[in-house]
């Protein structure tokens, strides 16, 4: 069926879920490229502003379908009435035919074609999508967490400052992850330290002064904006 | 005689350019920094390289590029430790030294490992880098004959090298390589004035940036992947003794150490192969040639040298394509390019032509970083060994630290850093679905260059013929069309075996059935036995003698 099927170190969880994501978000993009580019009269093929994005989206749907189709799939068991049920099939097609036609006939072929395939898309991933994709797709937004936590710490720094941040931040994202013993939570404020008097003291990469340090006192405050 | 008065004239004027404070300073924190770096498992050179990046822009391009270059080329020695001795490759290209280094560890043979694999690395890396400075000449010679058409092709044959380099996975491989492409055209296109795919959002109309990307998909896409899993727990034994004895092992084989380090640098000139290929072709080699070969895989001291051996000699040659054609070959080229990009330096057969010395000046940087870091390691490692045991999850967090140090510092945006932790989450599930990640980077940079060369080549082209009627041009066509025949061969091959295999009547079957009846066999056969058995000890035949 596949050529990644036999592989014991390819995880199958997943797999069927993002290769629908990323298809139908490819499908949209291919969709919108009539609007979002413009043809130029008058200039060459290669040139045109729409041929490079023209490429990159119509191969990545292109693709994208192209790795879906050679994944390993298990189909889901409908309900024995629904296997059971000529006319059920019978009915569901001669809907979805109707449904095309109906877009192709108010939106224009060319517009209804995507919008087809994304509808065709969903259906198919209805049938291959699994118990183990949901797990994995948990999996997937537990990150979000982290990424709020950096998010957080982005936004704190311009208005607490760097190095009170990172203060602040290091060991408490330590905490987070579970680590209780003191040693490693000094290590990581010596490592927040670092961090702070290496990029910024040294190196002087453009951190913007923080909001707080305005309220400190003459040449103290320089040297906050300048170093920490 | 005049080829070397001239030669060492060259040196001197190159040499001249790394005599400065600055430079040396970089070469020691890029020497040890990146073995430092390559020793930790989880991060690798792309990790450092991406967070390094807007820190490096501020400064002269010769400092900046000495620091990456020097991660780039000493991650590998530093990543042969956790490979040799805990069966984890410290970065991801040392995978095949797990292979002999660790069961040579199982037997006792640590030390040994670990100073072949630097003398090895050691090796490829000289050899490399002596290989390409006699060359330069030549190469200046060559690159000049790339017109637009020649870089085109060249960045296309890249591209798809990249897509089918990667085995199993090629498809994917190839819709994240448009994805690279699309991503790159986004932002207003300078030729025409016009927007794509901006939806009208005025932080998209300036493009999305590479570093932003990079950073996410490889630095904090790593961070999540480590706060997402857990810690592991090991041991170390010290190791004493002196590391010295792998130089006079690996001259005991010559053949092997060459071939190997030869694959490496061939292999490193073409874009888009890189270490892999190259540690497969003379791992293979060492393989066939060699008096042992079932001992490959178990412990081998000439398969560990031609892994290390060829790994090691890939860096300096996959800066010929960056530098002689400004065409990256890897994600860690790619990165680089962006910082000659900050200092509106464009890589190209110009800079082999004119600015010689700077060239040179690279090379010898690189030379004598082995030196240095290879001393560092007969001296260290014991000392090295050690950040072997900092727990994934604080190192984790350490990357999220460092991370933002990268994307804030590029300018101050906070839309930079939501769409860096966007490109961190796709990474993570890249990750978590082993899916290829550097054709992204590629594609978003060969791209851009493949655009632009081709509007400019296809203003002089009238037929379709005209494209490759240059010598250099027809030779890339022919290899792209070779490449792509290779590879449909590969694919069919893979077919019919994948066919064989379906039709095969001696697989397992999984039919219920089936599985009834052999249960019901296997179960009659252990009853069987169980009577046999029984009745056996009745009459027992007897087995003295007298």
């Amino acid at each position: 069926m596949s050529e990644i099927k036999h592989d014991p170190n390819y995880p199958k969880r997943g797999q069927v879920l993002f290769a629908t994501l990323f298809l139908i978000c490819a499908t949209l993009l291919l969709a919108a490229i009539g609007d979002q580019t413009k043809w130029l009269k008058g200039k060459a093929f290669f040139a045109q502003p729409r041929f490079w994005p023209g490429i990159g989206v119509g191969g990545m749907v292109l693709f994208t379908a192209l790795h879906y189709w050679n994944l390993p799939r298990r189909e889901r068991r409908m309900p024995r009435w629904i296997r059971e049920a000529d006319w059920f099939q019978w009915a569901e097609s001669l809907f979805w035919g109707v449904l095309a036609g109906v877009l192709a006939l108010t939106l224009g072929p060319v517009l209804a074609a995507p919008f087809v395939f994304l509808v065709a898309t969903m259906r198919i991933s209805y049938i291959y999508l699994h118990k183990m994709d949901w797990k994995e797709a948990k999996v997937w937004l537990s990150v979000f967490e982290w990424a709020g936590w950096f998010l957080a710490y982005v936004v704190l720094v311009p208005v607490l400052g760097y190095l009170p941040m990172t203060l602040v931040f290091a060991p408490l994202l330590t905490w987070r992850m579970g680590y209780r013993s003191r040693r490693i939570l000094w290590s990581s404020v010596g490592f927040g330290v670092l961090v702070v008097l290496v990029f910024k003291a040294f190196l002087q990469v453009k951190i913007p002064g923080a909001l707080v340090y305005e309220y400190l006192p003459g040449t103290i405050r320089n040297f906050f904006i300048l170093n920490l | 005689m005049d080829l070397i008065t001239e030669f060492f004239t060259q040196m001197g004027a190159s040499a001249g350019i790394l005599a400065r404070w600055d430079v040396a300073l970089a070469l020691l924190v890029g020497s040890i920094g990146g073995v430092l770096i390559g020793a930790i498992p989880g991060v690798g050179p792309a990790v450092a390289i991406a967070i390094l990046l807007p820190a490096t822009f501020s400064m002269d391009p010769i400092v900046g590029l000495t620091v990456l270059l020097g991660i780039y080329g000493s991650s590998m020695y530093g990543g042969s430790i956790p490979a040799i001795l805990i069966n984890t490759p410290g970065t991801a290209v040392n995978a095949l030294t797990t292979y002999d280094g660790y069961p040579m560890t199982t037997r006792g043979e640590a030390r040994r490992a670990l100073s072949l694999a630097y003398s090895s690395s050691f090796f490829g890396g000289m050899f490399s880098v002596a290989a390409l400075i006699f060359f330069a000449p030549v190469l200046a010679k060559v690159a000049p004959m790339f017109g637009s058409r020649e870089i085109f092709l060249a960045a296309l044959l890249g591209i798809i090298l990249v897509v089918v380099a990667h085995r199993k996975h090629t498809l994917i491989a190839a819709a994240m390589a448009c994805f690279g492409i699309w991503l790159g055209t986004i932002g207003l296109h300078p030729a025409s004035y016009s927007k794509r795919y901006t939806f009208d959002q005025s932080w998209l109309s300036g493009g999305v940036n590479l570093i932003v990307v990079v950073l996410g998909l490889f630095a904090l896409s790593q961070a999540f992947v480590l706060l997402q899993g857990d810690d592991e727990n090991v041991t170390l034994k010290k190791m004493k003794g002196s590391f010295f004895q792998g130089f006079r092992e690996l001259a005991r084989h010559p053949r092997i150490a060459g071939a190997s380090a030869t694959f490496g640098v061939v292999m490193g000139m073409i874009p888009g192969v890189g270490e892999f290929t190259a540690q497969f072709m003379s791992y293979t080699y060492a393989a066939k040639t060699s008096k042992r070969p079932e001992d490959f895989g178990h412990g081998s001291s000439e398969g560990l040298i031609a892994a290390e051996t060829a790994n090691n000699a890939v860096p300096a040659a996959a800066m010929v394509p960056l530098l002689a054609l400004g065409i990256p070959g890897e994600a860690l080229t790619a990165m680089m390019l962006s910082v000659f990009y900050v200092h509106n330096v464009i890589p190209g057969p110009q800079l082999f032509q004119n600015e010689m010395d700077f060239v040179v000046a690279l090379y010898i940087a690189l030379a004598l970083l082995n030196v240095l870091v290879v001393i560092f390691l007969l001296v260290a490692t014991n000392q090295l060994i050690k950040v072997v045991k900092i727990p994934n999850k604080f190192l984790g967090v350490c990357i999220l630290i460092l991370s933002f140090v990268g994307v804030y510092s590029l300018r101050n945006s906070f839309t930079d850093c939501i769409l860096a932790a966007g490109f961190g989450i796709l990474g993570f599930i890249l990750k978590r679905l082993s899916l290829p990640i550097v054709p992204i980077i590629l594609g978003m940079v060969l791209g851009g260059i493949m655009e632009v060369k081709l509007r400019s080549a296809m203003a002089r082209v009238k037929t379709p013929l005209d494209f490759i009627d240059r010598p250099i041009a027809a030779i890339l066509f022919v290899m792209i069309l070779f490449v792509l025949a290779l590879h449909v061969r590969r694919v069919m091959l893979d077919r019919k075996e994948r066919k064989a295999q379906e039709w095969s009547n001696s697989h397992a079957s999984t039919s219920f059935e089936t599985n009834l009846s052999r249960r019901k066999a296997s179960l009659l056969k252990a009853r069987g036995k169980q009577v046999k058995e029984r009745r056996s000890t009745f009459s027992r035949r007897s087995t003295d003698s007298d």
